[in-house]
């Protein structure tokens, strides 16, 4: 009985929960958006959303649900970092919600990049303000969020193997509203200059999957 | 006297002195700007020096546009009319001052000496229409006004298609045909001549005899046409073959604009071939490239309205090879540019050599090299400065670099075209769209050389330069 009802549970659970958004992308905007992907954004994303330059972050393997909310962000010009406003404003000013949603599986379906080997004490460092955060600073620990090895969730941005430079920036961003998230800014308030970069070092020496 | 007998004679000279009396100016557009909606640096480290996605926004034809367009399409959905929500029209405004060192002799030859100062309000005017035209079809079109001519013409443009291919394993192939009106004006990296550095200087200054065809002696005085790919961001080709398209020319029996007659001067005869071969390399905040251009003009030398010659005969053929690289470094705050060219010029002068003498050259075969390298350090986009080496030289011809029988300045005693020196340059921008600069040049040689290089007691050093410049883009 128990098992019955554990199985009619999970159906349950299963038709309630909403299917995969790559399934609703219609075969042309897929299209679309990889042409897209390939001859314009690649160019500062690097190919197929593993950027080479440190100030345009990397796209591959990131969640579907976060790349949609940002290009939404820029879109609507709610996303007010420097570089947000700089370039993806206008990048993402023309995207309609199909073409937003098949370029966020695009590049979610990507594989995400090796890591990049920094300051071993550093990352040491970095590996323990992320896994422990900072208590005497009131500062929580990352893992809360972005999760074991740093591959985020469907609503929390994978930061594994990111750029160091993009992560710092946008935790300064945080840190004086300039991109405004009340749980990012409640985290990087108090974070100083080297616990930010030893966080950044340690997220950017992350690979894989 | 000296200067307008040179032109009417030899084709190098003559097409560089034109060159300078229009000397076009480097550019940076706010209407791709509009266009694209996105800030000045992701287009330029500063203006007008392109980044990777300032290349290949160019590359792309300068289409990429993130404003809604007046569009129109079939019923098959393609698209026959996208036309920008905005008229892609900025304006550029330059003025300076710009200081000789020793004045120039008074030119109505009284013996006495001309101003060593002139102001330039303005310098140059130019109305840019730059932007997209059409789905895949792109345009940057300059006038200007200058205060040399007193009159608004025709300056740098290159219209453009482009196509931009998915290949497998998601890779691109960008592939385009350029027209344009100077050699080199269509290229995407700043170590080739048209918006290489200096990216402007004064045209009140006294300028070398001596400089390659490619170096911008051609600039809006021909038009061609290219096929050029681009794989994967990396490796760039193009061929194209440029004729002569003379502005202000006109056929003198028909009055209409052509076909061009013996009241015109060096006029290419069949096609120019150009090439181009690059490559870049990205790595972290780096890009470097590095590069081979060339091209062969074969150059009628023509006559004038008051001394017609006809084009017909024997031409002289100017076989330019040159070698290029450029390496940026394009950090949060700090920006690092070091670029160079190095410029081969062979010449076969089958018109103006003539075996028994008296022609415009004194041999048949010449040579020039030029060679410029330069580096260039901004702070935060604010504060920059530029050093730069050029060196120009090459066989000695009295007939191509004659002395003067009077003093003239652009002329050479020795019949050598050698000019060498150094050009310091200091930014200030206060914005992005607005450059104040000071610039100064030294020649350590001018004209073949050290001191009284023209017969007549100037130095080389008598043509060092102070330029201060305003530059506004808006």
């Amino acid at each position: 009985m128990k098992t019955t009802l554990a199985i009619i549970g999970a159906a349950l659970l299963l038709l309630g929960a909403p299917r995969s958004r790559a399934d609703e992308i219609s075969g042309d905007a897929q299209s679309a958006a990889r042409q897209a992907a390939v001859t314009t954004c690649a160019i500062c994303h690097g190919p197929q959303g593993r950027s080479i330059a440190p100030k345009f972050p990397s796209l591959a393997g990131q969640h579907s649900n976060y790349l949609a909310a940002q290009l939404k962000a820029f879109k609507a010009q709610t996303r007010g970092d420097p570089d947000a406003l700089g370039y993806m404003w206008g990048m993402a000013a023309p995207l309609d919600d199909e073409m937003i949603e098949a370029l966020a599986a695009y590049y979610s379906a990507q594989t995400p990049g090796h890591g990049r080997a920094g300051d071993a004490a550093e990352i040491a460092r970095g590996a323990d303000i992320y896994a422990n955060g900072v208590a005497a600073e009131g500062i929580p620990p990352c893992i809360a969020c972005h999760g074991p090895g740093a591959v985020g969730t469907d609503d929390f941005p994978r930061l594994a193997g990111q750029h160091a430079q993009y992560l710092l920036k946008q935790l300064r961003s945080f840190q004086s509203n300039l991109r405004n998230v009340a749980v990012m800014h409640g985290v990087a308030k108090e974070l100083q200059a080297k616990e930010m970069s030893a966080v950044a070092a340690y997220l950017e020496s992350l690979g894989g999957a | 006297m000296i200067a307008s007998r040179v032109i009417q004679t030899t084709s190098t000279i003559g097409t560089l002195l034109m060159a300078l009396l229009m000397a076009p100016a480097a550019q940076a557009v706010p209407s791709f700007a509009r266009q694209t909606g996105m800030a000045c640096e992701a287009c330029h480290t500063v203006f007008p020096e392109l980044t990777h996605f300032g290349r290949m926004f160019k590359a792309n034809a300068y289409t990429i546009d993130n404003l809604k367009p007046v569009r129109g399409i079939t019923a098959t959905k393609q698209e026959m009319l996208a036309l920008s929500g905005l008229p892609p029209i900025s304006l550029m405004v330059q003025v300076s001052e710009t200081n000789l060192s020793k004045a120039v002799p008074d030119g109505v030859g009284t013996g006495n000496v001309s101003q060593s100062d002139t102001a330039a309000f303005p310098q140059q005017v130019s109305l840019f229409y730059a932007g997209k035209i059409a789905p895949q079809v792109g345009a940057f079109i300059q006038l200007t006004y200058s205060n040399a001519s007193g009159t608004v013409g025709i300056d740098n443009t290159d219209l453009r298609y482009a196509s931009n291919l998915l290949l497998p394993d998601d890779r691109s192939l960008i592939w385009g045909i350029t027209a344009n009106n100077n050699p080199t004006v269509q290229d995407l990296w700043n170590s080739t001549p048209a918006f290489g550095f200096p990216f402007d200087s004064s045209n009140a200054a006294v300028s070398p005899l001596a400089g390659t065809e490619i170096d911008g002696a051609l600039a809006q005085d021909v038009a061609g046409i290219s096929v050029y790919a681009m794989w994967n961001e990396t490796l760039y080709g193009e061929l194209g073959t440029y004729r002569s398209a003379k502005q202000g020319a006109a056929n003198g029996l028909t009055g209409a604009a052509g076909p061009l007659d013996g009241t015109t001067s060096n006029v290419i005869t069949g096609g120019a071939p150009y090439y181009r071969l690059a490559y870049e390399q990205q790595w972290s905040r780096n890009t470097l490239s590095v590069g081979l251009y060339g091209a062969t003009f074969k150059l009628l030398p023509g006559g004038t309205a008051a001394a017609p010659a006809s084009l017909t005969g024997p031409a002289n053929e100017f076989r330019d090879v040159a070698e290029d690289f450029q390496f940026q470094m394009v950090g949060e705050k700090n920006l690092l540019t070091i670029a160079g060219t190095h410029i081969k010029e062979n010449m076969t002068l089958g018109a103006s050599f003539v075996p028994a003498g008296g022609g415009a050259a004194q041999n048949l075969k010449d040579d020039l090299t030029t060679t410029r390298l330069w580096g260039t350090w901004y702070y935060q986009r604010k504060y920059g400065a530029t050093v730069e080496m050029f060196s120009t030289t090459g066989s000695a011809d009295t007939g191509l670099y004659p002395a003067g029988p009077a003093p003239g300045v652009i002329t050479s005693l020795n019949g050598l075209p050698d000019t060498k020196g150094w050009v310091a340059e200091l930014n200030f921008m206060p914005w992005l769209n607005t450059r104040l600069s000071l610039q100064a040049t030294q020649y350590s040689k001018f004209n073949g050389g050290s001191s009284n290089y023209d017969g007549f007691g100037r130095n080389a050093s008598d043509n060092n330069t102070l330029y201060l410049l305003a530059w506004f883009n808006y």
